[in-house]
């Protein structure tokens, strides 16, 4: 066997990696994870100011991945017919009274250069900012109608993140990057 | 005869009631389905309709209790179409129910009701 699962395992335990998803986003995937990812915040003692932003992390950058993510590969749905889905990889672990998540998918380099733009500014700025220009993009983007508000999931990310986000860029082959992102988000909510 | 609809809830659907009998409409539920506007175009082209025609008073009830940014704008451009048309003679009264805790959502509730003068729009807590 070329994989020690006991191996692998243990590493997950030891960077404190509580769920793990690696594999195709679509829908009917997301749901799934959502409503593990639910009963699991439910039974933790925690605000719900904390779990909901979890929650909404994750949603986010699920759709995020759904939507941007480079590397698409075809799955069955439920009724057996084949659905174009992204490839990507969800982590939840706690660490020190804090939740962070990370994913990872592949952008292609135009993808990269807006993302690393638009994450660099949203990180200069504050709760009471993000609040305002959460709600100024939305208006603006609302002349477009058939528009799915790319950049909008990021702002609300950002708002709920404890800490600015952590992201970062890996070259792959076919001129695409590896880009993976990480949020913290503090167990006992906002102060 | 009175369009009547409900569709029930789903992990990333939210529990939906349109009766046009009653001039009442209800969402409840979590909202974070990664195709919304195709969940909520039926919903939407009733509203259209309904909107245009001669009502006095229409009553949404809206009782998400978390929904996604894609979400967010769907139901902003719903309130600003439902504000479009309340007048004195075409009452609108929304009651944005959430609970207590549910900081996200009276924070939403809170900038959604910004700019909405012409409907009634209640913050309902529970």
């Amino acid at each position: 066997m070329s994989l020690n699962i006991l191996q692998y395992s243990k590493m997950l335990q030891k960077n404190n990696i509580e769920v793990i998803y690696s594999g195709p986003i679509l829908a009917s995937s997301i749901d799934s994870m959502a409503e593990m990812l639910l009963k699991r915040l439910e039974k933790e003692d925690i605000p719900l100011n904390a779990s909901q932003s979890v929650f909404s992390v994750f949603v986010e950058q699920m759709n995020n991945m759904f939507m941007y993510s480079a590397e698409k590969i075809y799955q069955a749905n439920s009724d057996g017919v084949l659905e174009k889905a992204s490839r990507g990889i969800y982590i939840l672990g706690v660490q020190d009274g804090e939740y962070f998540i990370q994913t990872g998918n592949a952008v292609t380099a135009n993808s990269a250069a807006i993302l690393k733009t638009r994450i660099d500014h949203l990180n200069t700025l504050d709760k009471k900012e993000l609040r305002k220009y959460y709600k100024q993009r939305m208006m603006a983007d609302n002349d477009n109608p058939e528009s799915r508000g790319a950049g909008i999931g990021l702002i609300e990310i950002a708002r709920r993140a404890s800490s600015p986000i952590e992201y970062d860029f890996e070259p792959l082959e076919n001129d695409l990057q590896y880009f993976t992102m990480h949020v913290t988000i503090k167990q006992r909510g906002k102060e | 005869m009175a369009f009547r609809m409900e569709k029930a809830k789903t992990t990333s659907t939210p529990y939906v009631l349109i009766d046009e009998e009653r001039n009442y409409m209800k969402l409840e539920g979590r909202c974070f389905h990664e195709n919304v506007a195709e969940f909520f175009r039926d919903v939407n082209d009733w509203l259209d309709t309904y909107l245009a025609s001669n009502f006095s008073l229409f009553t949404l009830d809206c009782a998400i209790s978390y929904f996604n940014s894609s979400t967010t704008k769907l139901l902003m451009n719903m309130l600003i179409k439902l504000n479009k048309y309340a007048s004195e003679e075409k009452k609108v009264v929304v009651n944005w129910i959430t609970a207590e805790d549910n900081e996200i959502m009276i924070e939403c509730g809170e900038d959604f009701s910004e700019d909405m003068n012409n409907l009634q729009f209640n913050m309902v807590i529970v």
